[in-house]
């Protein structure tokens, strides 16, 4: 494959935000404040699902410091969500969750807002509560018993306590399962993780004279944030800003309204700023978490392991309100398709109300449930057909010009690229039985999300570019990369690159800093932008050098034509003056790819944008008496499609991974009759340092069409394979097959005891 | 939380503040346990009295007997104290285990003792030496053995006002040698799910124990001494069997609960594992000393 | 509430703050003194975001009480390095790519400072660099890169033959 000569594109640069960071100067929400600011905190419920007899907060109200109070009676009763519009912002005649807000208090200390929390009395009569997603299923007792009047996306299928079901159906299952050689039944759970970012969620208000509210916050989505603010306060949305100054990790977790509501209401109450914090325990009790599933799947094969056919359900637990759920049950069905030829398909996801905390869409949403039971029942199969893992993924996955799930067309197919690379560097075929020691591999595709970016471009006087976007940089250096795009397509050099702050009054719509699509969207409005830069560019320096815009090119920051030259910045200059400046707009939407809609139901993402795909192959040792697993080496081969930044990628590779480790090995929100045990985090077991080994990063290019310089998507894939390739792996040390995550000593020691009996 | 904090600068003083406020007054040095437990609403006290100034409490000093450490001596100041390296190395395995670097530098042994908490990783290992705390109070001073100072789930021997300001155990005899492991969750920042500290003496031919100190934490309501498992190794010779067999008497010994980081059950069974490698442990390292 | 007032050393700079007694060092930093580098998440000593310098040595500041640190010395991010004059160990963090979302950084290059500073001239191990970091979370990078970086400023300080 011919690599282009690219100058900054494709090269280990710097991110252009680091000496902020380093230095202790980068502002991010956390540090924002204003003078005369007063401090909001929410009260939250502490039962799991009661019907609210009484809210009196005349005490709280006399509390030296308390400067407002409010409560679901002082605001206009807005139900908000995305698939469905179940989401209130205070509990209206009952509590649905532990931790479900009930009222918000504006003072002067912290502490005063504290001691105003604990003096508000609320009256609680409790129902029934239903925290199991299979139980809910059945259950008689309703969650929303006014379900039917909420409104919700016309693609969403809806009834009683299931927020949203999806289904993809392709042949004749059942006909297929008659013939099969064998078939293979297995389920498997998942538990609820936290995104686990450092920075927790928090937002500054402020109302002008006007009656507009600026809010600064930390928000992945400030347009979506920006609409949701709107209906809330019952403002058009011009009237809302929202300003991201700097966001301390996202994950997904950031993206729907997290405490800006609680702030805006505050600050138009008491008529002063308000920022409001989450504590770690708000963070861990009544944030978005990544949904629990139960996944049943039942897999047909020939006696050669071909994939014949699979049906299989996923129950995903949305708790309290739907939330990404119905999108996370649909997305669910293509990661159990996998990158696989499958003759027939019938696919269910199920989202399910449980009186447990609302979920959200934490990376890869759907991802790593998914993918963990269709990749260890994979290797299930192996070992009974007496297959090598590594043999019977090759014999089944997809190639160029195959149909997907959906119907879809496979394009810049890279999987078995893929699996051989990192099959070859764990050292695969030298898989010596040590007692507790073994080796697991496991695969995935995954989608680069769509959704369009605009983009601002200037170039200033003296030869630098400003990019104005409303994509949040959100840590992966996905602006730094649309950023190179736009030096490399102006001959300029990343360090000419000025990127301003995120604001919804002056930026651009983007879609948002979400689903791996910064680097890719943004990417190609800047280019966008850069071709009617240079297009402006040419018809000035034609004028001023006296020369054709045939064949002129951008070079070294000038506009060359044949040996006439003149800089970027002159003419920068001379626009100025003469006609209001070299401006450009750039904009990007990505054509979801055609596929067959007779195969999906009531799925709202049924194909993928230029797809990506993964294998991951890791080295481990079980201790046969404790069960304690040790990873002795980890390797990713993932296909970005054109690596703008080697460093980034392979940070997002290295990170992902490690949270995928955690998921895999020791993170869990535990609840017990409707409370969360561990709602800390000496008790939430994030991965240390010395908990996640040196990832190895294997950079596989395989050109999109749509993508800027042939880029994919890149930021979600590494969190979806670890449960899959590290369970596997267990498998192999230990001949016992996990079966439900995390995937902890306890449990390892368990199922070996219980396989030596 | 709100409290006022006192800065007294003599243990005299300290005991008087602590009297005249008391009920609602605490000692706090490190206030790696303190200032959480404050702001997780588990305790509220009105006056916060700071001891980390308070001299004669600090420093680790050895004798001909053995060796003292000073109430407010740090977790960093154990793990890179060279003394500790040898025959005494459960000291270091179990003070670098306590929380960070960062939680080592400021939280004392005294106030991680005095908290009392069943899973605390260095008051296992000070009980396999048979520590004893040196106490000052209103009374006067005294001194109390640590297995006799701890009673419960964060409750001690402790009397109003009274303030520990040393700790001290004996030397090693010949053929010695210690060991703390810890089991959890994940490497490190870990409340233990199971911890031992293990002290084994042998006979001169290096055969038999003549003297086994066992000490678990994290499998009851405080750690402890299992008396029947180091009974039992008396005499027996050092061997992979016996100190099995003996992790099964301490298993059997324990009283563990099961919460949100493990079962009862897995505990204990941890327990006979971490016991037996425990001694293991230590048997390699007598033997490597004595080569 | 009383109000005391705490001489502090930050940085090199004699602070004489009014403080309620109940205030920790970090409260102080960032809402007294305005040192915001120096960052807050869990306030339990769980994940090392709020790391400052004590005497030089790496402490959480959200569970030291503001008051009992009188007349000390206190070192934050701000204190090792400025955009003109970078700290090896920030210059490195920034070439190795360690820094992602930012958050944790600050904590995490002052741990890693603390740790170099106690053994000047010793070149640790990936292991032991990794020990030493484990009490300061991040999410992001899964530590790879940062365990580069503090390699990396440790042959850096070294050929400068200087210990800042």
């Amino acid at each position: 494959m011919s690599v282009p000569n690219y100058r900054v594109a494709g090269r280990r640069l710097a991110r252009i935000d680091g000496v902020g960071k380093v230095t202790g100067k980068h502002v991010y929400a956390a540090d924002f404040k204003l003078p005369g600011m007063l401090y909001g905190k929410v009260l939250r419920s502490s039962r799991a699902h009661a019907l609210i007899k009484k809210v009196d907060t005349s005490r709280a109200a006399s509390i030296p410091g308390v400067r407002g109070i409010i409560t679901s009676a002082d605001i206009p009763a807005v139900r908000y969500g995305q698939a469905v519009r179940d989401t209130t912002v205070f509990a209206l005649d009952r509590v649905l969750f532990t931790g479900h807000a009930i009222a918000a208090v504006a003072a002067t200390s912290l502490e005063a807002a504290e001691r105003a929390l604990a003096a508000i009395e609320v009256e609680y009569e409790d129902l029934p509560g239903l925290f199991d997603p299979e139980a809910a299923l059945d259950s008689n007792v309703r969650i929303h018993p006014d379900w039917e009047s909420y409104k919700a996306l016309p693609i969403i299928a809806r009834h009683g306590n299931i927020s949203g079901r999806s289904r993809i159906r392709v042949g004749d299952v059942e006909a297929t399962f008659a013939e099969a050689y064998r078939i293979y039944e297995h389920r498997f759970t998942t538990a609820l993780v936290h995104p686990g970012y450092t920075e927790p969620r928090v937002a500054t208000a402020d109302w002008d004279a006007s009656g507009n509210v600026t809010v600064w916050c930390n928000t992945q989505l400030p347009f979506d944030t920006q609409n949701t603010l709107a209906e809330i306060l019952d403002l058009p949305a011009a009237r809302v800003r929202v300003s991201v100054p700097g966001i301390g990790g996202g994950f997904g977790g950031k993206l729907r309204i997290g405490v800006e509501h609680f702030a805006a209401l505050l600050a138009r109450k008491t008529a002063r700023p308000v920022k409001v914090m989450s504590t770690s325990e708000e963070e861990l009790t009544s944030a978005l978490p990544r949904q629990a599933s139960v996944v049943l799947l039942k897999t047909a094969v020939d006696k050669d392991g071909h994939l014949l056919a699979r049906s299989g359900k996923i129950i995903v637990d949305c708790g309290a309100c739907a939330g990404s759920g119905p999108g996370t049950a649909a997305i669910s069905l293509q990661v159990m398709a996998g990158p696989y030829r499958t003759g027939a398909l019938e696919l269910e996801g199920i989202a399910v109300y449980t009186n447990k905390v609302p979920s959200g869409s934490f990376r890869a949403p759907a991802g790593p449930m998914a993918n963990f039971a269709m990749e260890c029942q994979m290797d299930m199969i192996a070992k009974d057909l007496g297959l090598d893992p590594l043999e019977i993924r090759l014999r089944n996955i997809v190639r160029d010009g195959d149909a997907g799930p959906s119907g879809e067309i496979h394009k810049s197919v890279s999987i078995e690229e893929c699996l051989r690379k990192a099959a070859d560097a764990i050292g695969w075929h030298d898989r010596n039985p040590e007692p507790g020691r073994g080796k697991g591999i496991a695969c995935s595709w995954w989608m680069t999300t769509g959704g369009s970016s605009g983009v601002y471009v200037k170039i200033n006087p003296d030869g630098t570019a400003t990019l104005v976007s409303g994509a949040v940089e959100i840590g992966t250096g996905a602006i730094t990369g649309a950023a190179q795009i736009l030096a490399e397509e102006l001959s300029l050099d990343l360090t000419d690159i000025n990127v301003t702050g995120v604001d919804t009054q002056v930026a651009p719509f983007d879609y948002g800093a979400q689903g791996s699509r910064t680097t890719f969207s943004v990417g190609n409005a800047c280019l966008a932008a850069a071709a009617d830069l240079r297009r402006q560019m040419f018809e000035l320096a034609a004028k001023q050098l006296d020369a054709p815009v045939d064949g002129m090119v951008l070079r070294d920051k000038h506009v060359v034509a044949g040996s006439k030259s003149i800089s970027i910045a002159e003419l920068a200059r001379i626009s100025r003056l003469a006609g209001g400046g070299l401006i450009a707009h750039g904009t990007a939407i990505s054509p979801a790819p055609p596929y067959d809609p007779t195969r999906t139901e009531n799925h709202p993402l049924p194909a993928w944008n230029s797809p990506s795909y993964h294998a991951h192959a890791v080295d481990l040792s079980v201790d046969q008496a404790t069960g304690k697993v040790t990873i002795n080496r980890y390797v990713v081969a993932q296909d970005v499609g054109f690596a703008i930044n080697p460093t980034y990628i392979e940070g997002q590779i290295e990170g992902g991974v490690a949270q995928g480790i955690g998921q895999a090995l020791s993170e869990e929100i535990a609840y017990q009759d409707g409370r969360v045990m561990n709602a800390n985090l000496t008790d939430y077991k994030m991965p240390t340092a010395m908990d996640v080994p040196d990832i190895e990063s294997i950079i596989v290019e395989c050109r999109s069409a749509a993508g800027p310089y042939g880029a994919k998507g890149v930021g979600e894939p590494p969190c979806i394979q670890p449960p899959a390739a590290i369970g596997n792996a267990i498998a192999a040390a230990t001949g016992c097959w996990p079966r439900s995550l995390p995937m902890t000593a306890e449990k390892i020691s368990a199922a070996l005891r219980a396989e030596r009996t | 939380m709100s409290f006022d904090l006192h800065r007294p600068a003599t243990v005299t003083e300290a005991i008087d503040l602590a009297q005249r406020l008391s009920p609602t007054a605490r000692y706090i040095a490190g206030g790696t346990d303190t200032i959480i437990q404050i702001n997780r609403k588990k305790i509220d006290p009105a006056h916060l009295i700071d001891v980390t100034c308070l001299p004669g409490m600090s420093g680790i000093t050895e004798t001909a007997d053995g060796f003292g450490l000073g109430a407010l001596t740090n977790y960093r100041a154990i793990e890179t104290h060279p003394a500790f390296r040898g025959g005494l190395r459960a000291l270091i395995e179990a003070a670098s285990v306590v929380g960070g670097r960062q939680v080592r530098n400021i939280a004392t042994i005294a106030g991680n003792i005095v908290n009392a908490s069943p899973a605390a990783d260095f008051v296992p290992a000070l009980l396999a030496l048979d520590a004893v705390l040196d106490i000052a109070g209103p009374a006067g001073r005294r001194a109390v053995a640590l297995r006799d100072f701890i009673v419960g789930p964060g409750k001690t021997d402790l009397a109003p006002a009274e303030i520990v300001t040393g700790v001290r155990f004996a030397r090693l005899p010949a053929n010695s040698a210690t060991a703390f492991l810890k089991e959890g969750r994940r490497r490190a920042m870990e409340i233990s799910v199971v911890c031992v500290a293990a002290c084994l003496t042998l006979d001169a031919d290096g055969s038999r124990c003549t003297s086994v100190r066992l000490a678990i934490g994290a499998a009851g309501p405080k750690a402890l001494r299992p008396q029947k498992a180091e009974a039992y190794l008396i005499g027996q010779t050092a061997a992979q069997s016996t100190f099995a067999a003996a992790g099964q008497l301490a298993a059997e010994a324990c009283a563990p609960i099961s919460d949100v980081r493990a079962s009862a059950d897995y505990r204990r069974r941890l327990v006979a594992i971490v016991v037996e490698r425990a001694l293991t442990t230590c048997l390699e390292r007598i033997a490597e000393e004595r080569r | 509430m009383t109000r005391k007032i705490l001489n502090i050393i930050v940085n090199g700079e004699s602070h004489q703050v009014p403080i309620e007694l109940h205030w920790t060092l970090l409260q102080v930093l960032r809402n007294e003194i305005g040192m915001m580098g120096t960052k807050e998440n869990c306030l339990e000593a769980e994940c090392g975001v709020c790391t400052v310098l004590l005497d030089g040595r790496a402490v959480n500041s959200c569970i030291l009480l503001a008051g009992q640190v009188e007349g000390r010395s206190i070192t934050t991010i701000e204190g090792i390095g400025n955009p003109e004059h970078l700290h090896p160990l920030q210059e490195t963090f920034i070439e190795c790519g360690a820094v992602q979302c930012g958050y944790c950084i600050p904590g995490m290059i002052l741990t890693a400072k603390s740790f170099l500073d106690e053994n000047p001239g010793c070149r640790p191990t990936r292991d032991e660099i990794r020990e030493a970091l484990a009490g300061t979370l991040c999410r992001c990078t899964g530590y790879r890169k940062i365990v580069d970086a503090v390699a990396a400023a440790v042959e850096r300080m070294s050929i400068s033959g200087q210990h800042q």
